[in-house]
């Protein structure tokens, strides 16, 4: 078939990648210039953590496990920024600790935006989360699963030092801690496996109950964790984020982002269809 | 948090939004000068920051406890070193124990929790029926358990997919494929997200849109 035999069904068949690319870039910056403020409906998953976290008080401890890296900032931050918001409006003990190498930075990110956590060096005002007392931030450990289960058994095999170097048994918060067993909760943030390793080590050995702050793909394989009960909550990308930032009523990124995701995902389907189209109209040029 | 004020900050803020131009110049013109430029800058800074990641971890959990006289400490460090002997075909064999040891250190402590978390939950799981639930938890309990055992006859290789045996692999491959579908669809949600995100950055850094 030759250039000038291609009818209208061919080129809508053979949409040049650039134009989407460029139709999606230019559609996912309207809603930040201009927000369409779509509303935004609450999964069962997100409430549940939600829920949980409700349950808890300044006498519970919460772990938040990082390993997602700074690329997953767009799907995992705002989830992260909006259940640590919720754990310093309850009063949570918190420690906070990575596997990826850029954990620091993610770290930094969330303070940022939870101005209530404060470095040691830090002046500490009412509200506020005070460093060793009420939150630690334990930075990099190395080591796949067999470190996660080492943690879950001892933590202070593990942890010698926290991210500033104080020896572990300089820190009041992280000297109360033993394992798995004195943690309320562990809120896990992944790209990758680190996820599971926590339900094998830290659930399935110690009854410890688990989140999940991950990517989407993540989510739909942490769907069969949830409905066995062996996670209470589950946070689907930057529409989790979005969510638990509407329950908590404290809109931020996720929010902000969703608008752009619902106009990419509409024009994702709507060029899936043209091309679908033009695939069938044209099946009999083909064959 | 207002815009960057400080040159340093400002200067970051304009060398993140051009990289970021640079990667995606590969959408637009394949492989180029300004691509592979970004991506080796990228490939390099995180390196850099491995590097030191992992420089702050050895002092903090190898050499401090080590120099207060936690002898126990040596075995890993031995155990460590013996790795890089791996580029050395003459020596290779050594970096075997080390490999060895990480495999079964990581086989057992994975076993240990998968039996339970992976398999016997799941499958309870999957079988069990809710008490007292709603409409909704019995179609999810009918189709969940359905569709485990439907799924479960596709990968039964032992006997030929073929006669009676054909329909419920059938509709396992169904299931399977409406499963994948819904993953992929997570997929492109994530790969979207990641993209908003990099526009959300250039449009602040360009002060379109305040910067958060």
């Amino acid at each position: 078939m030759t250039e000038a035999e291609k009818s209208i069904w061919i080129k809508m068949a053979e949409i040049d990648r650039r134009i989407i690319y460029w139709a999606l870039f230019l559609l996912l910056a309207v809603p930040f210039i201009h927000p369409l403020m779509l509303p935004v409906s609450i999964s069962e998953t997100t409430k549940s953590l939600y829920d949980f976290i409700e349950g808890l008080g300044p006498d519970d401890i919460v772990v938040i496990g990082i390993q997602s890296g700074v690329s997953a900032w767009p799907e995992c931050l705002p989830g992260l920024v909006a259940v640590t918001k919720h754990l310093v409006s309850r009063g949570v003990k918190i420690i906070v600790w990575g596997f990826y190498t850029d954990v620091d930075m993610t770290m930094n990110a969330i303070k940022a935006r939870v101005p209530q956590l404060k470095w040691p060096d830090e002046e500490v005002g009412p509200g506020d989360y005070k460093y060793g007392e009420d939150w630690v931030y334990v930075g990099l450990i190395a080591g796949g699963e067999p470190s996660v289960a080492a943690l879950a058994d001892d933590l202070h095999a593990v942890i010698k030092a926290d991210y500033f170097g104080t020896p572990i048994d300089q820190i009041p918060l992280l000297s109360k801690v033993k394992g798995a067993k004195d943690i309320a909760l562990v809120i896990t943030s992944d790209t990758g496996d680190y996820g599971w390793y926590y339900v094998r080590q830290w659930n399935s050995r110690y009854g410890t109950p688990i989140a999940e702050v991950g990517i989407a793909m993540i989510y739909s394989e942490f769907i069969p964790y949830y409905r066995a009960g062996q996670v209470v909550g589950l946070l689907k990308g930057c529409r989790g984020g979005a969510e638990y930032e509407t329950l908590i009523k404290s809109p931020g990124e996720g929010i902000q982002r969703m608008d752009a995701l619902n106009v990419s995902h509409l024009l994702t389907i709507f060029f899936i269809i043209i091309g679908n189209i033009g695939y069938f109209a044209t099946r009999k040029y083909r064959r | 948090m207002p815009y960057p004020t400080e040159p340093l900050e400002i200067l970051g803020a304009w060398v993140g939004a051009l990289l970021t131009i640079f990667i995606y110049s590969y959408i637009l013109w394949r492989e180029n000068y300004a691509f592979r430029w970004a991506e080796h800058t990228y490939i390099a800074s995180t390196f850099a920051v491995a590097i030191v990641q992992a420089i702050r971890l050895i002092r903090t959990n190898i050499v401090a406890p080590l120099m207060e006289g936690d002898i126990r400490y040596i075995v890993p460090i031995i155990l460590g070193l013996m790795f890089y002997t791996l580029p050395f075909r003459r020596y290779r064999w050594i970096s075997r124990y080390t490999v060895s040891f990480l495999i079964g250190i990581g086989f057992g402590v994975t076993v240990r929790g998968a039996l339970s978390a992976d398999i016997v939950k799941q499958i309870l799981s999957s079988v069990t029926a809710p008490t007292g639930g709603t409409a909704m938890d019995w179609f999810n309990f009918i189709w969940v358990s359905l569709g485990f055992v439907f799924i479960v006859s596709y990968f039964t290789f032992t006997v030929e997919h073929k006669g009676w045996y054909y329909f419920p692999t059938k509709i396992g491959r169904y299931i399977l494929m409406l499963g994948l579908g819904v993953y992929f669809g997570n997929t492109v949600q994530f790969r979207m997200a990641m993209l908003s995100g990099r526009v959300q950055y250039l449009l602040r850094v360009f002060k379109i849109i305040p910067w958060p």
